[in-house]
This record gives C-alpha cells, sequence and structure tokens, in this order.
C-alpha cells in the first residue's frame, strides 16, 4: 500500500446525517436551512455542538462559514475549509474533513450545503442579465455573448457530441431520467415522490437546448443536507453503525482551463471530463474498482452527466453509455443501481451533497430504495471543471 | 429590445481576439514551441509548458464540432429559436470556437464552416460562423 492509501483508508467514517425537507419554496433563509441539517446530522451522530470543531462549506454556498458557526453556537472551533466549485465539491469536501481528522486538526467536522435554489437564487436562469461578459478569469467573453447562457445549453453541446461520436439516443438518456424517477416514487421524501414518469411523457417534455428536454434537466431545490465526519475509532462508540471513506479522489482533465463550465467544450477531449481522471486515482487509492462496487450515487444535474460518468468511472466502455442505460443495468436489480433516491433528477438538487447523504443511507440499510446486501457506495460530485468522488464502505 | 452581451475586450489574455474582430481578423493562440493551439488564450502553453505562445491570424475555415438549439428563452437579447455552434479550426483543431446562427438551422458533425464578420461583429467584437 502506498503512504496515502496506508493514512486515510477507512481512517475515517461519516457518522451523522441530516436534511432538510426539499421543497419549490422553503419559506425561510439558507442559513436556517444550514442549521436545521446540521442539527439534525450531529442529533444524528449522537454528538452535540459542542463536540463539532470543523466546518467545511462549498464555495457557492451563501452560507458563510462566520455565519454557520455563528448561529449553531460552535464555541470549539479548530478548522475551516472551503472547496469549489459547486456540484464538483461535495465529495472533495468530505475529503477535506477526513484529512483534517486523520492529521488532528480537527476530531468531529461539519459539512454542510444549503440553497434556496428553486425560490431565490436559480441555477436554470440566465447569468444575471448585463451588458458586458468577461474577463477576470472567467472566460465568459467567449461563450455569453453568443447566447450560451445556462447549464442546460452548455451540458446539450456535450451531449450533441455524445450523439455524434456514439450515436447516443433520446431514449438511452430517457433511460436515466425514467431510472432516478422510478427510485424517487419509493422514496417518500423526494421531491417526485408522487410524480410517475413513463418514456413517453420523458420524449414528449419540451425541448429545452436540443438534445436536452425538461426531464433531461435535473431539479431546483429548496433545502440543505449535512454530514458529520469523525474518526473510525470514535465512530465505533457512536450509535449508528459507521459508514467508512474507504477513498476520495480529486482530479482534473486533460486541457483544462479557467472558466466554470463552458469551456468544457474546448478541452483536449470533452468526452473524458474530470470523471475519468478522478476514476483512476479513486480506484487506485480505494484498491478496488467498478466490479467491487454494489450501488452508486452518480452526480445527475443532467442525463448525459450520469451517462458519461458510467462510462467514466469504467461500469461501461466509452461510447457504451447510452445502450448500457437502456439495458437496465442501472436500476435497483441491475448490476449497478444509481440514484436510488431518485439523485438530482427527481429527489432534490442539494448540489450533490444529497448524494453523500444517500450514499451513507444505503451503507447503513436504511434506504427506501435499499439495494439487498449493499456494502460499497461509489459517491461522485459533479463533472464540471476539477471533479472529486468517494467509496463508502459499510463497518464490518 | 435588450441589448446583446458584448465580451469584455480588455483582458490582457483574450482581448486582442475581440479587438482584432472588430477590424475583420481572427486571432487565435499558438504554442510557438509544440504548436498546440492554446485556447482559451493564455501566455503559458499546459501541453508542454512553453511561455512562448503568440496570435495568429486564420484563415477562418474551420469543421463544425457540436451544436444546441436552445428552445427555451431565458434572455429577451437572445430570442428563441437561435443555434449554438461550435467550430473546430482547421489550422489548429485543438482550438474550438463558439458561434451562434438566428433560428433552428439543418447541421451535420464535421460539415464546412467559415468564419465572418459584418457592421456587427465590427460594434460587439465577435467573430461569427456560417456554414461554407
Amino acid at each position: 500500500m502506498s503512504v496515502a492509501q496506508e493514512m486515510f483508508r477507512d481512517r475515517t467514517s461519516i457518522v451523522g446525517i441530516g436534511r432538510t425537507e426539499f421543497s419549490k419554496d422553503s419559506g425561510r433563509s439558507e442559513l436556517t436551512l444550514a442549521c436545521e441539517a446540521s442539527r439534525a446530522a450531529i442529533a444524528d451522530a449522537g454528538l452535540s455542538v459542542s463536540d463539532i470543531d470543523g466546518v467545511v462549506r462549498c464555495d457557492m454556498d451563501h452560507v458563510t462559514p462566520s455565519a454557520i458557526v455563528g448561529a449553531l453556537g460552535i464555541s470549539n472551533l479548530s478548522y475551516v475549509a472551503e472547496l469549489g466549485i459547486g456540484g464538483s465539491a461535495p465529495c472533495g469536501m468530505v475529503g477535506l474533513a477526513a484529512m483534517a481528522i486523520i492529521s488532528g486538526q480537527a476530531s468531529a467536522v461539519l459539512v454542510y450545503r444549503a440553497l434556496n435554489g428553486r425560490s431565490e437564487s436559480r441555477f436554470g436562469a440566465a447569468i444575471v442579465p448585463r451588458s458586458v461578459a468577461g474577463g477576470q478569469g472567467s472566460y465568459d467573453e467567449f461563450f455569453t455573448p453568443y447566447g450560451l447562457l445556462t447549464a442546460p445549453q452548455s451540458f446539450a453541446l456535450l451531449a450533441q457530441r455524445h450523439a455524434i461520436e456514439f450515436g447516443t439516443s433520446a431514449e438511452q438518456l430517457g433511460a436515466i431520467a425514467l431510472t432516478c424517477r422510478a427510485n424517487a416514487n419509493r422514496t417518500p421524501h423526494a421531491q417526485m415522490h408522487d410524480k410517475p414518469l413513463t418514456l413517453d411523457e420523458y420524449l414528449g417534455s419540451r425541448m429545452i437546448s436540443t438534445p436536452l428536454r425538461l426531464f433531461d434537466c435535473c431539479l431546483e431545490t429548496d433545502g440543505a443536507c449535512a454530514v458529520i465526519v469523525t474518526s473510525t475509532e470514535r465512530a465505533s462508540v457512536l450509535p449508528n453503525r459507521p459508514v467508512l471513506i474507504r477513498a476520495v479522489a480529486q482530479g482534473a482533465p486533460a486541457g483544462i482551463s479557467g472558466g466554470m463550465m463552458f469551456p468544457s467544450i474546448t478541452y483536449r477531449d470533452p468526452m473524458r471530463l474530470a470523471p475519468a481522471n478522478v476514476a483512476k486515482t479513486l480506484w487506485s487509492r480505494s484498491g478496488m474498482g467498478p466490479a467491487d462496487i454494489d450501488v452508486a450515487q452518480i452526480y445527475d444535474c443532467f442525463t448525459i452527466s450520469t451517462l458519461l460518468q458510467l462510462e467514466d468511472y469504467g461500469f461501461c466502455d466509452k461510447g457504451e453509455g447510452g445502450p448500457f442505460a437502456a439495458s437496465g443495468s442501472i436500476g435497483p436489480t441491475g448490476d449497478i443501481p444509481i440514484n436510488t433516491d431518485g439523485g438530482n433528477m427527481s429527489g432534490g438538487y442539494i448540489h450533490g451533497l444529497n448524494h453523500i447523504v444517500e450514499g451513507v443511507r444505503q451503507m447503513r440499510g436504511s434506504a427506501d430504495v435499499q439495494i439487498d446486501g449493499a456494502e460499497t457506495c461509489l459517491v461522485t460530485s459533479g463533472p464540471i471543471g476539477i471533479s472529486s468522488a468517494m467509496v463508502l464502505r459499510r463497518a464490518a | 429590445m435588450t441589448a446583446t452581451i458584448l465580451p469584455v475586450d480588455f483582458d490582457r489574455d483574450t482581448g486582442p481576439h475581440f479587438q482584432s474582430a472588430r477590424a475583420g481578423k481572427l486571432l487565435y493562440r499558438r504554442c510557438k514551441s509544440c504548436d498546440r493551439g492554446v485556447h482559451v488564450p493564455t501566455q503559458f502553453c499546459g501541453g508542454c509548458g512553453s511561455s512562448d505562445t503568440e496570435w495568429r491570424e486564420s484563415t477562418g475555415r474551420g469543421t463544425l464540432y457540436s451544436w444546441t438549439t436552445v428552445m427555451h428563452q431565458v434572455n429577451p437579447a437572445y430570442p428563441v429559436p437561435y443555434t449554438i455552434v461550435v467550430v473546430a479550426l482547421d489550422e489548429s483543431p485543438d482550438v474550438r470556437l463558439i458561434g451562434s446562427m438566428a433560428g433552428e438551422v439543418s447541421l451535420k458533425a464535421g460539415q464546412p464552416m467559415k468564419a465572418w464578420f459584418d457592421d456587427t461583429s465590427h460594434s460587439t467584437g465577435l467573430p461569427q460562423w456560417r456554414p461554407v
């Protein structure tokens, strides 16, 4: 084992999870949501606020570390960190918490994400209307003046390219949307719990930006999630079955540049974004491979995001994501069940921390769509820019 | 009618691309050491580590790499439908540039594209692309 593997592998655990309800309008501030989810996670861990001495924030969260430390009354803070970009960060955020614990910088770390993503700041809306764009390292000058304004448009260029190179069809993308929806239909807290989706309804949904339809896009959600990370040694005396953090990895794609999502189509191979490299590091660090994974929570801002990652993490070959998704392999009884609470597509969009919470539920055996005998879970974060992922493992 | 978004043209790394478009020229960045295209433009070449990069004038010929027709309106300055195209430069296919065309357009991957400039380009500094 490498030094990195020996120092990190299974040494820390997620011992607490919390979330608010997922809605279109929470009726309260993002700080309030963050506090509710955090308090729930701390209580779930069998800890109290005074036990928390570290906090990790996502760079896009409006709730700052100072705000949440103050509002929760954390009085023993000794470690704070933050990571971006947005939805690509959550697994890396848990990695920062784990490394702080392993290196003695903190003993119990809160990782949170809160957003009023529907009632206040909608990602689906165009970037704030303005007369001039670009500069200061944004590189928006090459994109937004042409009307390339939103995430669906940016991911549509990737989806079209996948169709060009590999013949991927609407029905194949739709298989991902339908899988997430069917899981949400069995998950009471999922926003789409009461709304079934058929392939005809998917194909008939309005086009947003070709080839992506409405139901290729994830939800916009008000809500919050939080998790508590501590040492596996300490986890053994806490009430929940510990969920071991087997390995965490980050990585960048070849030809990456500054900017956020729009430059992805200009990278060396847009069909192999960051997850293709994250996967190599993650499998090496975990000592595992795709065949060892029982269930996966794969970041799904759009159907194409998940399709690309099924290939990148090796569940199928590059280019085979479409037929693989449509084969039933990603359903609850398939080879690799994904997004068992509906994910971003149909569960609720908490920018990827929701995927970690669901991964923990699977490893505890407490998910609504529980995968029988699942002992390992891959969780991935967004594929844009520098991405991250991790492997969780059920404690023996 | 809301005005379209104009590109910042004073960025030290990217400005010349937009300033030259006003004069009807398409400039792209290229590494003199390894001959790779460097896009988005930066002084240092991430391909070989050299800082010896330069602006070069393109003939304005390329091929269609990807596209999307936007159907969901988000900004009144960009009435739908319109089609965003991604074009790989013939001289340096690793440089992919964006263009836009009104309406739904019948397109084919790999088809030849040509850059063009008109009065709009002269005021906005935006090179545009259309099928040959």
